[in-house]
C-alpha cells in the first residue's frame, strides 16, 4: 500500500477513539476495501499513482469517516449508562443517607470500586470503567490525608515521597487512559475538583479533625446531591453519540456542580479557592488533549499501536 | 447531483437492508452491486458506506462476520438479522406508499 493510503488509514485510526478490537476491525475492513479498489483500477490499466488518487477521492475525508464511525459505536446501552454512573450513585447514596461514617459500608463501597476498576481495566477498558477508575484513586488520597497526623519527623520524610509516588501513579493511569481517548481522562478526573471543594469546605486547613468530621455530617446531603448530579451526567454522557456534545456536557455539568458546591458551602469556600477549583476543572479539559497530542508525537514507544488479525472463518 | 446524494442519504438504510436481505455481501461488493442494479444512479460516497453499515450493525439489523476466502484474503460479510428483516418489511411498505403518493401527484390532473 502506498504511503498516501497508509497515512489515510493512520488518520482514521487516530481519530476513531473506539475500543481496540473494534478499531482493528474497522481498519482491516477499510484496508481490504482499498485493496479491492486498487486491484480493479490496476486491472483497468490505471497507474498506481492515479489509482491511489482516485481511491482517496472516492473514499472521502478520513476525519469525517472516523467521526461517523465513532458516532456509530460511541453510544452505550442503558445498562452501560447505569454501570458507568454506579460509583457516583454509590457515593451519592453513602452521603445522602449519612452512612459515610459506617466503616463497613465505606469498606464495601471501596472494595466494590477497586474490584470493578481492576476488572474493567484488564478486560479491554470499556467506557463504563473510567468513572470507577477515578474513584479507585480515593485510597491514595486518604493515605495523603493521614500523613500530617504522623509524628513530625516522619511527616517531613513521607510527604515528599508520597507526592512523588502518588503523582507518578496518577500520571501512569492518565497516560494509559488518554491512549484510549483523552475524553475518558477528563471523565475519570471530573469528580476531583468537586471532592477537593467539599474537602476544603469541611477542612479549610487541610487537616481532618473532629470538627471537620462534624461538618461532614452537616454537609452530607449536599455532598450526596453533587455526586448524584455527576451520576446523571455520566449516564447522559454514555448515551450521547456526538463527541462535541459529550465534551460540552462534561464542561457544563462540572462547572455547575462546582458552583453548587460553592453555593451550599455557604461562604466557607473563599472566592480565590473557588477560582482555583474552576482552573483545576479547566485543566481537566485542557491537559488530556495536550497529553494526547504529545503521546502521538512520541513515536512508536508511546503510541498505542497493535497489529490486528480479524477473527476469520473459512467461506463455504 | 447534490439532490440525488440527499435522496441516497435519506434512503441509505433501506437500500442496504434491501440488498443484504437478498444476499450477504461485503462493503466493496455492496457498492458495486448498488451501482450495477441502479444502472449507475446510486453512487455511494465509499467512505460513508462503512459508518452506515456499522450503525445498522449496532442497531442489531445486520451482523458482520469475517470470512477467509480461498485466496487467503479476509473479508467482512454482512448478513441481515431477523430484526433487520422485520424493519425491511416496514420500510418497503413505507417506500411503496411514498412512491404511490408521488406518482399520484406527478400525474397530470384528470388521469
Amino acid at each position: 500500500m502506498t504511503t498516501a493510503l497508509s497515512h489515510y488509514l493512520e488518520v482514521i485510526r487516530d481519530n476513531l477513539r473506539i475500543d481496540l478490537p473494534e478499531e482493528g476491525e474497522v481498519i482491516s475492513e477499510l484496508e481490504t476495501h482499498i485493496e479491492d479498489r486498487l486491484q480493479e483500477m490496476k486491472e483497468a490499466g490505471i497507474s498506481e499513482e492515479e489509482a491511489t488518487k482516485t481511491c482517496l477521492g472516492l473514499l472521502g475525508s478520513a476525519k469525517v469517516i472516523a467521526r461517523q464511525i465513532y458516532e456509530a459505536h460511541s453510544q452505550g446501552s442503558w445498562q452501560q449508562a447505569l454501570l458507568a454512573s454506579m460509583p457516583h450513585l454509590l457515593f451519592g447514596i453513602l452521603f445522602a443517607l449519612n452512612w459515610w461514617h459506617h466503616i463497613s459500608w465505606l469498606s464495601v463501597v471501596l472494595i466494590l470500586v477497586i474490584g470493578t476498576a481492576i476488572y474493567g481495566w484488564w478486560h479491554g477498558k470499556p467506557t463504563w470503567v473510567f468513572p470507577w477508575l477515578g474513584y479507585s484513586l480515593i485510597p491514595v488520597a486518604v493515605v495523603g490525608l493521614l500523613l500530617p497526623h504522623l509524628p513530625k519527623g516522619w511527616t517531613l520524610l513521607t510527604i515528599p515521597l508520597y507526592f512523588a509516588l502518588a503523582l507518578w501513579w496518577l500520571f501512569c493511569i492518565v497516560v494509559q487512559t488518554t491512549r484510549r481517548d483523552w475524553l475518558f481522562s477528563s471523565l475519570m478526573l471530573l469528580p476531583m475538583p468537586i471532592i477537593i471543594g467539599w474537602f476544603l469546605t469541611v477542612a479549610p486547613d487541610g487537616r481532618l479533625t473532629e470538627t471537620s468530621l462534624q461538618r461532614v455530617y452537616y454537609f452530607a446531603p449536599w455532598i450526596g446531591l453533587s455526586f448524584l448530579t455527576l451520576a446523571l451526567t455520566i449516564a447522559a454522557f454514555i448515551r450521547l453519540r456526538q463527541r462535541w456534545l459529550r465534551i460540552a456536557l462534561l464542561i457544563i455539568s462540572g462547572l455547575l456542580t462546582l458552583t453548587m458546591v460553592a453555593y451550599y458551602a455557604g461562604g466557607r469556600l473563599s472566592l480565590s479557592t473557588f477560582v482555583g477549583l474552576i482552573l483545576v476543572m479547566w485543566g481537566l479539559f485542557l491537559i488530556p488533549p495536550l497529553l494526547e497530542r504529545w503521546l502521538r508525537r512520541g513515536g512508536g514507544r508511546l503510541k498505542r499501536r497493535r497489529s490486528y488479525r480479524p477473527p476469520v472463518q473459512m467461506a463455504n | 447531483m447534490g439532490q440525488r446524494q440527499e435522496l441516497i442519504k435519506g434512503g441509505s438504510d433501506s437500500l442496504l437492508l434491501c440488498l443484504l436481505g437478498q444476499q450477504s455481501m461485503y462493503g466493496y461488493q455492496i457498492i458495486k452491486e448498488l451501482e450495477r442494479r441502479s444502472q449507475g444512479y446510486f453512487k455511494f460516497k465509499e467512505g460513508t458506506l462503512y459508518p452506515a453499515l456499522h450503525r445498522l450493525e449496532k442497531a442489531g439489523l445486520i451482523l458482520g462476520k469475517w470470512q477467509l476466502l480461498t485466496n487467503g484474503r479476509p473479508r467482512r460479510y454482512y448478513h441481515i438479522t431477523a430484526k433487520g428483516r422485520s424493519k425491511l418489511a416496514v420500510e418497503r411498505l413505507q417506500w411503496q406508499d411514498f412512491l404511490k403518493a408521488m406518482d399520484l401527484i406527478f400525474q397530470p390532473a384528470g388521469y
